[in-house]
């Protein structure tokens, strides 16, 4: 090292690194993966027999969806990342970790956190944002305890002993810098109890922030951080050298800058401005190579390591991580082109394609360094090679199974839902006959989870033996580090002189994820400013205020959009193409990511309440092959008319057409409308009267609504 | 490593050392491929008249509605009498009965006794007069305001007259539990 510090590089001293810290965020890593895995395999089975939800509402789809999501991404990701942060950077700063207090802190605030969402998600409090559904309390600790971690982190750089900071270290700052970003900016919300909130952001706007937030999370939550912990680990692992400091440069500020416009290709033939939708696929195109430039200098790492393939499983998994990462940010951009999009966008492909990312990418990295880092953690080997074969194996045969048939399903489906025959009419009209088609991959994938879960539980045994037989009542080595130095002179010039400025680089770095977030979101907000005004949008009634909060409570929108697309096919299927007026008092948007049911937007007064009625109570008695879950329960609990008034006045304040009259009447006025649809119910059925006021009324009425607020409709109508 | 590959001096951290290699040539090009078509893309359909997603939706509807009605003008109207072969073709009305159960019988029942929907079996019709020609109107038109979705289109065109001539064929069984009658009494010819 030339640091400049030639004149003192004898004087050295002794330090210890803070491994506790490691070792506490590996366990939980292998704790919450469990759990994160056995959800996902609960939900995954769930769609192939619907059933499985023991008919119990917690444990129903929509609501351990985004359980399983959360538990996977912040619990499992979130773990291992500060595992690996936490260990990397003390090696690459020689220095301990700024404070051990806030390490704890940020480890219990963290574990916390998680069991908030573990309670909180299953009885039905979320937000209706993917990736963002955990309710305001919730958020505030999320940004308390990252900004701990961020204190922490840059309290870590401010007394390193090396003067440049190593690439890995550029993603970690990338990482704390923008994750602070996005969720603060996605998270503005005004409560209106303790547990349930609006967004500021309303339609399109909350579509796109949404966006730019739930893409990034996957950038700067499942991309940057790992990209960090592969340029440490794969090096570390394969004791190679990195293939090209030039690529990394490179790859690291084209990627950072790039990565943020990508959000809006989740939006593609939407309601969305069409030159936002344009920027969404061009910058996704351009991140092809940005990605790639992390792959090749991975893979080209592990150059002379190739024989090491045959007999260390540790280079297995992250090779075989690093080519998952390959695929996923080539298919990336090949399903960011609107044409594409349109026959991908709702379809299993997504889940596939985000499930090569996380399972092969995220996970195959992460169980690579589970295993670099248990032996060395613990002074000791791991207990058996043999296990982590097999744990390789059949993880990657779960893998495939995956990608292939959620591969199949998608397309499959995408086909079947364009398919218009000659006569001009959808060949597939019926939309259970399409949902037919794909249950048998619903097992096929079912099976290729199982895989993947039994290859964790060999991890979490060998772990187990491992540390039970690893030494014990050894204290933590201390090691010698060159002592601290402020007269360096010679940091170098160009990117070199960067790496050494840590407070420059990380401002740049700001700006740089800043630019793009800027040019997208800004001109959104004042969107419904600039929109014609040739019809009126009516606001929902209260009483289909409470049916749409049942409707987020309970997950709808994980199933269902509510966004028909400029496309053919999506208009004559569910009619004229959605506009922005439509969704203009959504607070949250629903316009929803995937079909694994209809779409919804114009659904209101196509069936009588009747239908509503028997359907939620039993889907299979309208339509016999339905998979959507029955909901009972909805026909036995009763409606908070109470909390309407407020509920009511906090729109209002964010500039919904509610007057004072509206706001103070809302209870009221919800009580009648909801005796209305009951007395309509009760000629039919004189055995109904245990429907009053209950909250299937509501969700009556917010169905009966959708699509009926305006009538402002798109440009081009279906044959009716 | 190969021997024209450079070790970067001064870089070391945590015994990781880096290589100064070149960045590879075709994945430069892969780059700079992606910016160029990123620009002449934005440049065509955002700056330059390219045709906007509304545009190219209601082009495209409109070739499909020209195929739609090229369909309808091939199909001649028919009369009550053109229909009555199909009640008495048990293969019409098996097909007919079967696409009933999937489509129709969640509220209309399993016999047309009328559930959500009314009663199909008895003298009573809210639309029409009950004759076939009636029955498909209603069917492939709907009845919005009362609840009937359209089914054109969701009915496979080849079944619509099976399905009309099932239910014409349906009357006067009285199934148990029948709705009550709703509309006018019209009694069949």
């Amino acid at each position: 090292m030339s640091e400049g510090r030639a004149g003192n590089a004898a004087i050295s001293e002794k330090i210890y690194y803070d491994d506790e810290i490691v070792k506490k965020f590996i366990y939980a890593t292998i704790f919450w993966g469990a759990a994160a895995f056995i959800v996902g395999l609960l939900a995954a089975l769930q769609l192939a027999y619907w059933p499985a939800n023991l008919e119990l509402p917690w444990l129903t789809f929509g609501r351990i969806r985004p359980l399983h999501t959360n538990a996977a991404i912040f619990a499992f990701g979130g773990n291992i990342i500060f595992a690996g942060i936490y260990h990397s950077t003390q090696r690459l700063l020689k220095t301990r970790n700024f404070s051990d207090f806030l390490s704890n802190f940020h480890f219990w605030g963290w574990q916390l956190i998680i069991v908030g969402a573990l309670i909180t998600l299953p009885l039905g409090y979320s937000h209706g944002k993917e990736y963002a559904e955990l309710e305001w309390p919730l958020d505030i600790a999320i940004a308390v305890v990252w900004v701990v971690f961020a204190v922490n982190y840059f309290g870590t750089i401010a007394i390193r002993r090396v003067r440049h900071l190593y690439v890995a270290i550029w993603f970690y700052i990338a990482t704390i810098v923008t994750v602070t970003l996005l969720h603060v900016v996605n998270s503005i919300e005004i409560p209106v109890a303790m547990l349930k909130s609006y967004p500021v952001y309303a339609g399109v706007q909350d579509a796109l922030v949404q966006w730019w937030y739930g893409h990034n999370a996957v950038a700067f939550f499942l991309t940057t951080p790992f990209l960090g912990l592969m340029y440490y680990y794969v090096p570390k692992a394969a004791n190679r050298p990195i293939y090209s400091y030039r690529l990394s440069i490179v790859h690291f500020w084209s990627l950072v800058f790039i990565y943020i416009w990508a959000g809006p290709h989740h939006l593609l033939n939407s309601a969305l401005p069409d030159w936002a939708q344009t920027l969404g696929m061009i910058f996704s195109l351009m991140l092809w190579a940005p990605s790639w430039g992390g792959m090749i200098n991975g893979l080209l790492t592990l150059r002379g390591a190739w024989t090491k393939l045959r007999t260390d499983p540790i280079i297995k998994f992250l090779a075989v991580a690093i080519t998952f990462y390959g695929m996923s940010t080539f298919e990336g951009p090949l399903l960011s082109i609107k044409s594409v999009n349109s026959l991908a966008h709702y379809t299993d492909w997504i889940i596939g394609h985000v499930h090569g990312g996380t399972l092969g990418w995220n996970g195959f990295l992460t169980f690579g360094i589970i295993y670099y880092l248990v032996p060395r953690l613990w002074n000791t080997n791991m207990y058996s090679q043999r296990l982590m074969n097999w744990h390789f194996w059949i993880g990657l045969l779960g893998i495939l199974l995956y990608y292939i048939s959620m591969w199949a399903s998608g397309i499959t489906q995408g086909l079947m839902w364009r398919a218009i025959g000659e006569n001009g009419q959808l060949v597939y009209p019926d939309f259970v006959e399409t949902v037919m088609r794909i249950v048998p991959l619903y097992y096929v994938r079912f099976a290729g989870g199982v895989l993947f879960l039994a290859g964790f539980l060999l991890l979490i045994y060998n772990v187990w033996i491992t540390i039970a037989r690893a030494p014990r009542g050894e204290k933590a080595m201390a090691v010698e580090v060159p002592a601290r130095s402020r007269d360096v002179t010679d940091i170098g010039t160009g990117h070199r002189k960067l790496e050494a400025l840590s407070v420059i680089f990380t401002v740049l770095l700001f700006l740089a994820v800043l630019a793009g977030s800027i040019i997208e979101i800004v001109p959104t907000l004042a969107i419904y400013k600039y929109l014609p005004q040739t019809a009126k949008t009516e606001p929902y009634t209260p009483l289909e205020l409470t049916g749409r909060d049942i409707y987020i409570k309970e997950g709808c929108y994980v199933c269902h959009s509510q966004m028909i697309r400029k496309l053919p096919y999506d208009v004559l299927r569910y009619g004229a193409n959605s506009t922005l007026e439509e969704s203009m008092y959504d607070r949250p948007f629903q316009w929803g990511s995937k079909r694994t049911g209809p779409d919804l937007a114009r659904v209101g007064g196509k069936y009588p309440d009747m239908w509503h009625l028997r359907h939620m109570i039993d889907p299979r008695v309208i339509t016999p092959k339905s998979i959507m879950p029955a909901y009972p329960w909805l026909a036995a609990e009763k409606i908070d008319y109470n909390i309407l008034r407020k509920k009511l006045s906090v729109m209002k304040m964010l500039g919904v057409p509610y007057n004072d009259e509206d706001v103070s009447n809302a209870d009221i006025n919800a009580e009648k409308q909801a005796a209305v649809i009951y007395e309509g119910l009760l000629t039919q059925d004189p055995s109904l009267e245990s429907v009053k006021d209950t909250e299937v009324i509501a969700i009556i009425a917010y169905m009966q609504s959708l699509g009926k607020k305006t009538s402002q409709q798109g440009v081009a109508t279906s044959n009716k | 490593m190969p021997d024209k590959e450079k070790l970067i001096e001064d870089h070391e951290y945590d015994g990781i050392r880096e290589l100064d290699n070149p960045l590879p040539g075709w994945w430069l090009m892969t780059f700079y491929i992606t910016v160029i078509f990123a620009v002449i893309y934005f440049g065509y359909y955002q700056l330059f008249g390219g045709p906007t997603l509304d545009e190219e939706l209601s082009a495209e509807m409109s070739s499909i509605k020209a195929e739609q009605e090229k369909t309808e003008e091939a199909g001649e109207l028919k009369t009550q009498e053109d229909y009555l072969a199909l009640v008495s073709n048990p293969d019409a009305i098996a097909k007919g009965k079967a696409e009933f159960m999937t489509k129709c019988m969640p509220c209309h029942g399993d016999k047309g006794q009328g559930i959500i929907g009314p009663n199909l079996t008895d003298d009573y019709w809210i639309q029409g007069d009950g004759s076939i020609p009636a029955i498909l109107k209603v069917m492939n038109e709907g009845v919005p305001d009362k609840g009937m979705p359209p089914w054109k289109g969701v009915i496979p065109a080849d079944l619509e007259e099976d399905v009309a001539a099932y239910v014409y064929s349906i009357h006067g069984t009285n199934p148990p539990g029948a709705k009550a009658p709703q509309g006018q009494m019209i009694e069949r010819r």
